[in-house]
């Protein structure tokens, strides 16, 4: 199968920093790929990269088949919407729009045609004789949008086109990107630091760290499986609450390190006596009485609300969070019990961070 | 009084007195003089009534004078050769080192700098130095020519009707070329990166991006930059003293040297007068030009 974007062990190094590592990447026709991480985690250097705009040290690439690497980016017919959309101001609108088509020769008729063509998708009929400076941020991010998708490239490159953007409008954006990627068949690239935003709109996420793919797949194998701690935590909001503990003699149970040390089951088996890291979700923290038999006994210390779900912080260390639906009747300083499907706890290896469901499994 | 006390106090009117303060400063050192020149211009002012204030009205009999002089026509002539002929080579070479050192190629800061040392240097001193230079006998540039195989016997710039004028010119373009350097390099600085990224990715090449990135987004820039030249190069003064004197018989004498001969050589104040009238009138329609560019930068 040849994919629109493949990336074999591409390096990056910035004199010597080392920006990127051993980055192996297919993105086949048709899908929304997501690269999310911390900032300066190497997300913009491999997209740039891929766009052609930053050298990579060693590695292939390799878009519809044909290896890239000697191609500058205006060769590459792919299209980047940059963070700061990069419009070009002494032009209007529409000259925006049709910049690329007018260096490909175009015609005027056509040029015309198509810019009102793509100025109808995104809602930029009225505005087409504007200059960038007349426009407010979501109509500036709709021009740069625009701009792309009138060429119909091979690809197209997103640099947090919408963190620019107020919350509300971000949340709008995110499925109006998402629609306009289905209804013109395009391969994308999205690149963000929010894991919210990846998550809803990708097919396919790439969590990065320090330059290294730490794991990817569907949004749902991600949440579900994490494959060591970075991921678990960096996944999922809240983030997942960590405890340490030690597995207990049957191998199907950790003791945990919090007061009167309790026991928890899981479906992992493990090595009796192993040292692990305890991940479970605050969702997945079930709230019942304090003298349930399995529950664990917790101290409340404070309470937010959403008015949708609360947020219960509970006392000593580590802290952990709880989520339940609605407004909590629980105040700080209430004893709470919380029990947990097995089937939901994550254990990993405190060292390394590795998940030790994969070796189990 | 108290009201003037109180402005200092609290403040309030201090920004009128600064306007005010600004304002007298121009009109007493810029706008007094100017009009005086006006006013001498139609007037006769030689040694004998120099001392006082007024002086006989003498009509339009000065502009005539000008205007009937054998010399007029090549002053204007040699003037227009040497504006346009600097402005356009400084803005050349200005441009071609100021997207030169914009690749920032290590110690680009340090060569522009030095470039910068040549700016700062006192016309005279600049003038002496390319005295040395165009010299006949031991000139460098004229051995450069010969060894070049340009030129077969020495040309005595300064000395020959030929090409006096263009003794100054040369020293004047190099001259003035760092000041264009610098105030284009900070108009392509002010040029996001990000948009010829942008273009890039659209498909322009280089010659594309110049040519519909930078040459547009620096049209204020440039409209600028040549006007201020254009200013400037009518100022130039310290370069004709030093190399050419205006000589010989006349063949690198340009409108503000002359003014200068006919008021302290010839001691004709009146017919000096009449050549800064006239160059303020050219002056003043650039800088309406440099004004309306500068215009356009807001709008952007
Ligand atoms: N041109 C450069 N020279 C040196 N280091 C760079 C350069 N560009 C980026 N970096 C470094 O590479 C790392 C990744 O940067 P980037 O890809 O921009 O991160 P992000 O994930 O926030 O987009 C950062 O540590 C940054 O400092
Ligand atoms: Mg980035």
């Amino acid at each position: 199968m040849t994919y629109q974007i493949e990336l074999d062990r591409v390096e990056k190094h910035y004199g010597r920093f080392h920006a990127l590592k051993e980055i192996s990447l297919a993105i086949p026709k048709g899908q929304f790929v997501a690269l999310v991480g911390p900032s300066g985690c190497g997300k913009s250097t491999l997209l740039r990269s891929i766009a052609g705009l930053e050298r990579i040290t060693s590695g292939t690439l390799r878009i519809a088949g044909e290896p890239v690497d000697d191609l500058p980016p205006r060769k590459r017919d792919l299209a980047m919407v940059f963070q700061s959309y990069a419009l070009y101001p002494h032009m209007s609108v529409r000259d925006n729009l049709t910049y690329a088509l007018r260096l490909k020769g175009v015609s005027r008729a056509e040029r015309a045609r198509r810019a009102e063509e793509v100025a109808a998708v995104i809602g930029l009929e009225t505005l087409l004789d504007r200059r960038p400076r007349e426009l407010s941020g979501g109509q500036r991010q709709r021009v740069a949008m625009g701009r792309a998708i009138i060429r119909q490239p091979r690809a197209f490159l997103f640099d947090e086109p919408l963190s620019n953007l107020d919350a509300a409008l971000r949340v709008r954006m995110r499925k109006e990107v998402r629609a306009l990627h289905d209804r013109i068949g395009a391969t994308s690239v999205y690149v963000t630091h929010d894991q919210i935003e990846a998550m809803t709109m990708a097919d396919h996420v790439v969590v990065l760290q320090a330059g290294r793919i730490e794991q990817q797949g569907t949004p749902v194998a991600l949440y579900d499986r994490p494959a060591n701690r970075f991921v678990a935590g960096f996944i999922g909001s809240p983030a997942m609450n960590f405890i340490p503990g030690v597995i207990a003699g049957d191998g199907r149970a950790v003791r945990l390190a919090l007061p009167g040390n309790p026991m928890l089951e899981t479906t992992i088996a493990g090595t009796p006596g192993l040292q692990v890291e305890v991940g479970i979700r605050p969702e997945h923290m079930v709230l019942g009485s304090p003298d349930a038999p399995d529950a664990l006994p917790l101290v409340v210390n404070a309470v937010e609300t959403t008015g949708a779900a609360s947020y219960l912080f509970t006392e000593g260390e580590p802290e952990l969070i709880v989520t339940t639906e609605g407004t909590a009747t629980i105040r700080a300083g209430d004893t709470i019990g919380v029990s947990v499907d097995p089937a939901r706890v994550h254990l990993f290896e405190p060292e390394t961070g590795a998940s030790l469901r994969s070796a189990s499994l | 009084m108290t009201r003037i006390l109180r402005s200092l106090r609290d403040g309030i009117g201090f920004d009128v007195l600064l306007v005010i303060i600004a304002l007298s400063y121009l009109l007493v050192f810029a706008g007094l003089p100017l009009i005086y020149n006006v006013i001498i211009s139609f007037q006769t002012v030689d040694v004998f009534s120099l001392g006082t204030l007024w002086h006989p009205n003498a009509g339009f009999d000065n502009y005539r004078a000008i205007f009937d002089d054998p010399l007029a026509g090549r002053v204007l002539w040699q003037t227009i050769v040497f504006t346009l002929g600097s402005v356009a080579l400084q803005f050349t070479f200005g441009f071609a080192l100021a997207l030169f050192f914009h690749q920032n190629f290590t110690g680009a800061t340090w060569i522009r700098g030095l470039f910068l040392a040549a700016w700062v240097m006192p016309g005279l001193v600049v003038g002496v130095l390319w005295n040395w230079l165009l010299s006949g006998d031991f000139g460098v540039i004229n051995h450069l020519l010969e060894s070049l195989g340009l030129i077969e016997d020495p040309v005595f710039w300064r000395s020959n009707v030929e090409t006096s004028l263009y003794a100054v010119l040369i020293a004047n373009i190099w001259y003035g070329t760092p000041f264009n350097m610098i105030l284009l390099a900070v108009g392509l600085a002010a040029i996001p990166g990000d948009l010829y990224e942008a273009a890039e990715l659209d498909g322009a090449n280089a010659f594309q991006r110049f040519w519909t990135i930078t040459l547009p987004m620096m049209r204020a820039t440039i409209g600028a930059v040549l006007a201020l030249g254009i200013i400037f190069t009518l100022q130039q003064f310290d370069l004709f003293a030093a190399i050419t004197q205006g000589g010989p018989a006349g063949s690198s004498t340009v409108a503000q040297y002359w003014s200068w001969q006919l008021s302290f050589r010839e001691f004709d104040f009146g017919r000096g007068a009449v050549i800064s009238v006239l160059m303020i009138i050219v002056v003043l329609f650039v800088s309406l030009i440099y004004v309306r560019s500068t215009k356009a930068e807001t709008q952007l």
